[in-house]
């Protein structure tokens, strides 16, 4: 007679079952997420100046002294500036303007809406690096920039500009509005239609249908691509690594270029880059916090 | 009566011309500066220099002959496969198992482990990268495929469980415990019955992880040192970027940068959009 399948013993192989399911993945997401961001927070606090981590010269906590050098820096509030630019065009360029892109082809205003959808989206899918490369040759002295200008006003000579963020700007918006675009369409049509027939049925003008029955539906998405937009842009790299390497004189640099620059260029300060991504996901979550807190004071008429 | 009924008429004619108009426009800005690189990338650069903006006189091929062998593009693209393949493949498989656990077999450390990884969402790259660097450094994986691969399957981690978790929620229960009286065991489940169910959102996740690694840059480029490791965007940074007044390979180079991604975009339109929108969602 085969041996019977006790009720512990359907526990335990539940329980191995459970652990070589769920160990592998998890063991590697320890490894490369969440303990090297709890080490970077330690990093910060530390006086490790690179060589051996381990068995090397004896590594001390020395407080929040990277963190006071780091708010004396002007270039620290000079890349913060930056990036503050960007969370701006973000929030106030790209989600409008993909929001209305989105809001024309979901209520079949044109013909081709498909069309239309693919070629706007087509920037985002690029690699960052090749759209970086692209925009700096346009923008260069001898690019097109120039060129282009002269055929509207034959006088204009290239000079160094005074606003060298607004070119990084302007990509920023023609790249990623197509994203926004993308995620409001999604949403859009989620929402209930025959809702939006019975308002225009009922006599309600375009702009009432938008204002009372599409907005409110869409508050949830509005504040979480307003998160998504503020946490992207304050991590953006690529695009300013490549098109301008922070330059002219560090005026176009932001955080995560500005600590790349000292973790990795030069001599290695990796407890000051270290001070620096922690005070980046702290601001990250100071603006989050705040447009939540927002929402929840002005919105959310659902 | 009939005056009111023409003037709206018109005006609604107008509206519709102008939003076509609106549309088109920032249809042209989306794709001009792409034809622009492309158009330019068959010019010389003698010829680029004395004509910006215009087609090409003749039409070369000379640019992308240069820039096929001088960059090593063979070498890139197969290293960006590579990377992309198994990274995608393998963050498949892992979150999916632990998706399934998560989701399927009940478990008291379910909450804590799953909590733990959607804290990974909204981890990011900048507080990972000097530490990943030091601790690749310290095992000795510096500068190698390995010390790629495991810093992208974690990171693409989250994302897969979250989604997949989700999506295995949805899967009857009553299916996995008759199977389990049948005597079949979790690997069994796992494989003859989530997988074939979840194919759906293991599309999502496939896609978001493709498009994630192919264009991933900072990290492949602190990792490694080798022009035989990089991958295509970096191979591209270093190639094309150093290439400063020879516009004519620098264009043809980029070109090829981003025909790639390009495809997948045209092939998998319908599937990347919706990807895209499903991994917004996460807030």
């Amino acid at each position: 007679m085969p041996r019977m399948h006790t009720l512990a013993d359907s526990r335990r192989e539940q329980n191995r079952a459970y652990w070589t399911l769920v160990l592998p993945g998890f063991l590697i997401y320890i490894a490369v997420m969440a303990f090297p961001t709890v080490f970077s927070i330690f990093l910060s606090l530390s006086d490790y100046a690179g060589g051996k981590l381990f068995g090397g010269n004896p590594v001390h906590l020395v407080g929040l002294k990277w963190y006071k050098n780091l708010f004396s820096d002007e270039y620290f509030y000079l890349a913060l500036k930056n990036n503050m630019y960007i969370v701006f065009v973000s929030v106030f360029g790209q989600i409008p303007l993909g929001f209305f892109l989105a809001y024309v082809l979901y209520r079949g205003l044109v013909r081709f809406a498909d069309f239309f959808q693919t070629m706007i989206y087509l920037p985002t899918v690029i690699s960052t690096v090749v759209i970086g490369i692209l925009w700096k040759s346009f923008f260069a002295p001898y690019g097109a920039f120039p060129e282009l200008v002269r055929l509207f006003n034959p006088a204009y000579e290239y000079g160094i500009s005074n606003h060298p963020m607004l070119p990084v700007l302007f990509v920023i918006l023609w790249m990623y509005t197509g994203m926004y675009l993308i995620i409001f369409i999604a949403n859009l049509q989620k929402i209930d239609s025959s809702i939006i027939e019975a308002a225009r049925i009922d006599g309600a003008s375009e702009s009432q249908t938008l204002r009372y029955i599409i907005l409110p539906a869409l508050s949830g998405v509005l504040v979480t691509t307003a998160i998504l937009a503020i946490s992207g842009s304050l991590k953006s790299f690529d695009l300013i690594f490549v098109m301008t390497g922070g330059g002219p004189a560090n005026r176009t640099s932001v955080l995560s270029v500005y600590m790349f620059d000292k973790a990795f260029k030069g001599a290695p300060r990796y407890p000051l880059a270290n001070a620096i991504s922690t005070v980046m996901v702290i601001i990250s979550f100071l603006l989050i916090g705040l447009t939540k807190w927002v929402e929840s004071k002005f919105g959310g008429r659902e | 009566m009939r005056d009111i009924k023409d003037t709206q008429s018109v005006s609604a004619k107008v509206n519709l011309v102008l939003t076509y108009l609106v549309m088109l426009f920032f249809t042209v800005m989306a794709i001009y500066p792409l034809l622009w690189l492309v158009m330019n990338s068959f010019k010389t650069t003698t010829e680029f220099q004395l004509n910006k903006l215009g087609l090409p006189q003749d039409w070369v091929l000379v640019n992308y002959q240069d820039s096929w062998v001088r960059g090593k593009f063979p070498v890139l693209i197969i290293n960006s496969i590579v990377y992309t393949g198994i990274t995608t493949v393998v963050t498949l498989v892992f979150s999916f198992m632990a998706g399934f656990a998560f989701a399927k077999i009940p478990h008291k450390a379910t909450k804590f482990l799953h909590g733990s990884f959607i804290i990974g969402l909204l981890l990011t790259l900048q507080s990972i990268m000097v530490p990943l660097f030091l601790i690749i450094n310290w095992v000795g994986l510096y500068n190698s495929r390995l010390g790629v691969l495991i810093p992208y399957i974690g990171i693409a981690m989250p994302m897969g469980i979250y989604l997949g978790t989700e999506y295995i929620k949805s899967i009857p229960t009553a299916l996995v415990e008759s199977a389990r009286i049948d005597g079949a065991t979790y690997m069994k489940i796992f494989i003859s019955i989530i997988i074939p169910m979840a194919a759906p959102v293991g599309v999502t996740v496939a896609i978001l992880t493709v498009t994630g690694t192919w264009n991933e840059f900072m990290l492949i480029n602190i990792l490694t040192s080798s022009d035989t490791l990089k991958s295509l965007p970096v191979g591209v940074q270093k190639f094309a970027g150093a290439l400063s007044s020879d516009f004519g390979k620098q264009f043809a180079a980029l070109v090829i940068g981003l025909i790639p991604m390009l495809l997948f975009y045209l092939v998998f339109r319908k599937e990347i959009t919706k990807g895209v929108a499903a991994g917004a969602v996460k807030g």
